[in-house]
């Protein structure tokens, strides 16, 4: 982003700040619901760069933050790989589409939350369960982003590539792929972002470690400055996860470099 | 550049490319829709010829049978005494839309569907770079297709098929979207490229002065009865000038066959 772009992104967040800040000292709402901004920035720094024994969460962040990033990262690597297949062959291959489409779409109607209960008892309380409900959730958007690129490649270029000599399967990785990859892409980012929610949900079940098991904590133990930080941290790092996603599908691939903006 | 006078008459001709008793029906709905008739005809190696017809009429239908991305309902279509049966690198097709890979440089569309495996880096690139100079794109080579025009668009679309050096070339109304100026252009292009490399051409077209400007011969499939009744042989030398009395009586002569 150039300094300009930056600015612009920076709008939003520093007038939302403002106003925050000028409530807080009107004194309107009681701090037990919506803390002053200074008090946040103390807690979110003694969380993030405290010492053990400071406070109840004072440097607690790089363990949640490795925990939650491997589970995020387990559960999106699982839909990914399994979405983007799936979502090459639905859309090529009819049959394929007939046989998945209906099941597909009857699951994807289910909402992420019903998944919980029975995740808590397949798998019990801990990553595994968090990693399963990630993956369920990132699964639907990158296959349905998949299999509508895939689709739409236009018939030409793959004769195109037969009459240049290029084999029906090589077609796949040379043609079919490229010529996706916007879609693909799309869906990768949607994934990632229905992710870190789908995370924070796999954690409230009573995990010790996670940013989603610190909002929990928080709550019980009614210190609504480390909810805000635990959101506030959550949007930050989902935005970056999303930023270096889209940064290295453009790095490794041709087509995502010049096909997307 | 080397004149090409007139070409040997019909009857002497080798059969190069031979489509013999070419039948072929869509399924439509209620009953099959007749595409072509029993078309028959034979193109010499290193034959300019254009295959001429109303929209319609089923002369995309013959080109896409030669290329092997269609099976003939009936009859059969020999290249060299071998049938086609699929699409293949000896049978090339420029086509009438836009098909570049929009994710790869004009170098790269042209590389394509070069095989590089008996080739050193330095080879390869010579040649991506000989036939980029060859259609006239030289300095042009690292634009993506959406950064250039559609003229230069089917310059490249020509130069990554002219690479891997087919037996016949098959042009799908290949400059129809094209401004007159530019398409005039290109036409000369075509021609030059083709006295000096005697490819094989066969040019699918319904522009009338696109077909006498360009063909040894023309052929007129004829929308009712769907098969080709008519040929014409064009006797005039090149480069055309289209605004001679010729080449407006063969206008004249080919628009009343039409």
């Amino acid at each position: 982003m150039k300094g300009k772009d930056a600015l612009l992104a920076l709008l939003i967040p520093a007038v939302a700040l403002t106003i925050w800040y000028m409530v807080s000292k009107t004194g309107l709402i009681p701090i037990y619901l919506l803390p002053h901004p200074g008090t946040i920035f103390h807690s979110g720094a003694l969380y993030i760069f405290g010492k053990p024994g400071q406070g109840a969460f004072a440097g607690r962040f790089t363990n949640d933050f490795a925990a939650s990033l491997e589970r995020v990262l387990l559960g999106f690597s699982l839909a990914a790989t399994l979405g983007i297949p799936l979502g090459i062959m639905s859309g090529r291959i009819t049959l394929v589409n007939r046989v998945l489409s209906t099941t597909i779409n009857g699951l994807r109607a289910v909402p992420g939350i019903c998944w919980l209960p029975l995740a808590m008892i397949w798998f019990g309380i801990g990553i595994k369960t968090t990693v399963f409900l990630v993956a369920i959730a990132a699964f639907f958007p990158i296959y349905l982003n998949t299999l509508t690129g895939a689709r739409l490649v236009g018939p030409i270029y793959f004769q195109a590539g037969s009459m240049l000599g290029i084999s029906r399967f090589r077609s796949i990785f040379v043609i079919l792929i490229p010529m996706a990859m916007p879609n693909i892409i799309a869906g990768l980012r949607l994934g990632m972002g229905i992710s870190w929610a789908y995370l924070v949900l796999g954690e409230l079940t009573g995990v010790p470690d996670g940013l989603g098991a610190v909002i929990m904590d928080a709550r019980m133990e009614g210190q609504i400055d480390i909810i805000i930080v635990g959101i506030l941290l959550i949007a930050l790092i989902g935005r970056m996860c999303d930023q270096i996603l889209f940064f290295a599908m453009r790095l490794c691939f041709k087509s995502a470099k010049r096909m997307t903006r | 550049m080397t004149q090409k006078i007139l070409k040997t008459p019909v009857e002497s001709r080798e059969s190069y490319l031979e489509i013999a008793d070419l039948s072929h029906s869509f399924a439509g709905t209620g009953r099959d829709r007749r595409i072509l008739n029993h078309v028959s005809f034979t193109i010499a190696r290193g034959e300019l010829v254009c295959l001429i017809g109303r929209s319609g009429c089923g002369k995309s239908t013959i080109l896409n049978i030669v290329a092997g991305f269609l099976k003939p309902t009936s009859g059969s279509c020999l290249l060299e005494g071998k049938r086609v049966t699929g699409p293949g690198p000896d049978r090339c097709v420029v086509f009438q839309e836009d098909a570049l890979f929009p994710w790869l440089t004009v170098r790269e569309n042209i590389a394509f569907g070069l095989k590089s495996r008996f080739m050193s880096q330095k080879e390869h690139f010579e040649e991506v770079d000989r036939f980029l100079e060859l259609v006239d794109l030289h300095g042009h080579g690292d634009y993506l297709p959406r950064e250039i025009s559609g003229g230069m668009k089917q310059r490249v679309a020509l130069a990554r098929v002219l690479i891997r050096y087919p037996r016949i070339l098959l042009m799908d109304e290949p400059f129809g979207a094209l401004d007159a100026q530019i398409r005039e252009n290109i036409q000369e292009l075509l021609v030059r490229l083709w006295q000096k490399s005697s490819q094989t051409i066969l040019f699918v077209t319904h522009d009338v002065q696109e077909a006498i400007a360009l063909a040894d011969r023309v052929l007129l499939l004829e929308h009712n009865s769907r098969q080709i009744r008519e040929e014409l042989v064009i006797q005039l030398e090149r480069p055309r000038d289209r605004g001679s009395e010729a080449f407006q009586a063969y206008c004249i002569q080919l628009r009343e066959g039409l």
